[in-house]
């Protein structure tokens, strides 16, 4: 489970994060929508306090973090429970499809390398990418390298993992694949927390909805809720500019 | 005045010998320097309070000040620093039995770590933050991340000026002779003052900096070729 309770978050001046409370269940997926500013991605980077709030206290798994009194081990120990996927992928430039899986495994988890490594085929080979094991990612399509970075995750069996936008920065026939990816593994029973614009993908896959708006949660719930009768003004605005309806005549 | 060529072969052999002062020199400097410099570096990349700051001023004193003038610096300045401390504690250190190609090594590689500094510096910059945020995300501590994901990328990133460095270190390495080392450049002196053929014996010392330093360059060729390889598609 994951509990956020009271996060702020200010960069200088300006308030990005006005108390946000978020709980999620064991094996949920929560989308996170809003849109740009609005906050989402910064929530998300504060689960593994790549961003560090201001206040507020953050619980994943069996461990709870205060914000304020967090020293540099509590962070890397929270850290340990969660993992992420970048839009931008960062897989590790000079390590192999293989390397980038493994490196968590054998330098954070210290499993032997052998077993670090059968794991890493495994997981590679769950996303599609059996036969990619010796590739650097420049030598991958996005979206083959975006299952590495999945795959990177997945391997660690987090209590959580966090998708940033997964697929924003890839061309527009690569997102499948991706989408296809995260939707199995949804499927496991893994829990998730992404951020994203896939509106589709989000009505499909997420049992639960949030949509943020100017550093605050404006509503959330199941998708069938937020999608067909969302309660708030401004809820309504964004999915109707997001999701336009086949209104005008050709 | 004639140019008497079988005395430039006579002057390269007679230069030979000195090649391992020169080289000792240099990979002295080189590597002290590129641990002073890699530790400056990062003092000015974290901006740590109060080493920051002299780690740049440092960086700004040592690159605004010729090297022959470090040499003198420390030739003159620290054996009276430590007879004053030598005295100060009743130790029986005589700051006289210091070898003279001592100072060259200490002073050397303080040149060469400001410099190398700037060049680090710079490699560490070009790495993606992207970089640093996914060996967090995966639990990793800062130093595991900076040993096993940073620096490797910033080497590559900075081996093309770190190899400049290198050469220009040996190079500089004929400033020992202000302190009497008998480095390449000096013995080119020594073993034309009995003929006055000082042409000969210089352009063999070129020649020898000259295949020097084609050495250097190769040896970075290979190096760049292995560690860059994961930028070219790997299969260099």
């Amino acid at each position: 489970m994951i509990k956020l309770t009271r996060i702020t978050k200010s960069f200088g001046r300006q308030q990005v994060l006005k108390g946000i409370d978020l709980t999620v269940q064991k094996g949920e997926v929560v989308v996170i929508l809003g849109p740009s500013g609005s906050g989402k991605t910064t929530l998300l980077r504060c689960v593994n306090m790549l961003e560090k709030p201001n206040d507020g206290v953050i619980t994943v798994g069996d461990y709870t973090l205060d914000c304020k009194r967090a020293g540099k081990k509590d962070v890397y120990r929270l850290r340990q429970k969660s993992a992420m996927v970048f839009q931008q992928y960062n897989l590790f430039k000079h390590k192999t499809a293989l390397e980038n899986v493994m490196e968590g495994l054998v330098v954070v988890k210290k499993l032997p390398k052998e077993e670090a490594k059968a794991r890493s085929i495994a997981v590679l080979e769950k996303v599609g990418l059996g036969g990619k094991l010796d590739a650097y990612p420049s030598q991958l399509s996005g979206g083959q390298q975006q299952r590495v970075g999945i795959a990177r995750a997945l391997a660690l069996e987090p209590e959580v993992i966090l998708f940033d936008e997964p697929t924003s920065a890839l061309d527009p026939e690569l997102v499948g694949e991706v989408l296809a990816v995260i939707r199995k593994i949804a499927k496991e029973g893994i829990t998730m927390i992404v951020v994203t614009h896939e509106m589709g993908f989000a009505r499909d896959v997420a049992n639960h909805v949030v949509f943020m708006d100017g550093g605050v949660i404006v509503e959330e719930g199941k998708p069938s809720e937020i999608f067909n009768h969302p309660r708030e003004e401004r809820t309504k605005q964004f999915l109707q500019r997001i999701t336009p309806e086949l209104n005008y005549s050709i | 005045m004639k140019i008497d060529p079988s005395f430039i072969w006579t002057a390269f052999t007679q230069l030979l010998p000195s090649i391992p002062t020169t080289l000792a020199i240099t990979a002295v400097s080189v590597s002290c320097g590129f641990i002073i410099g890699l530790i400056a570096a990062l003092l000015r990349i974290y901006k740590v309070p109060v080493l920051g700051q002299i780690a740049s001023g440092y960086v700004t004193f040592i690159r605004g000040t010729p090297m022959l003038t470090h040499l003198l610096l420390i030739y003159f300045g620290l054996p009276m620093l430590l007879g004053a401390v030598s005295a100060q504690f009743g130790w029986k250190f005589q700051p006289s039995s210091i070898p003279m190609i001592g100072f060259a090594f200490i002073s050397f590689s303080i040149t060469a770590g400001a410099y190398m500094s700037e060049v680090i510096r710079a490699g560490l910059l070009a790495v993606n933050r992207g970089q640093l945020e996914a060996a967090y995300s995966i639990g990793m501590t800062t130093p595991q991340a900076l040993r096993r994901i940073v620096f490797p990328q910033a080497l590559g990133a900075s081996l093309p000026n770190l190899s400049n460095s290198v050469i220009g270190m040996l190079h500089g390495s004929t400033l020992a002779f202000a302190v009497s080392v008998v480095e390449i450049n000096a013995k080119a002196q020594i073993v034309a003052s009995t003929n006055w053929k000082f042409f000969e014996a210089y352009l063999a010392a070129a020649v020898i900096f000259w295949g020097l330093t084609l050495l250097i360059e190769r040896l970075t060729a290979v190096i760049e070729k292995r560690i860059n390889m994961y930028n070219r598609g790997g299969v260099a």
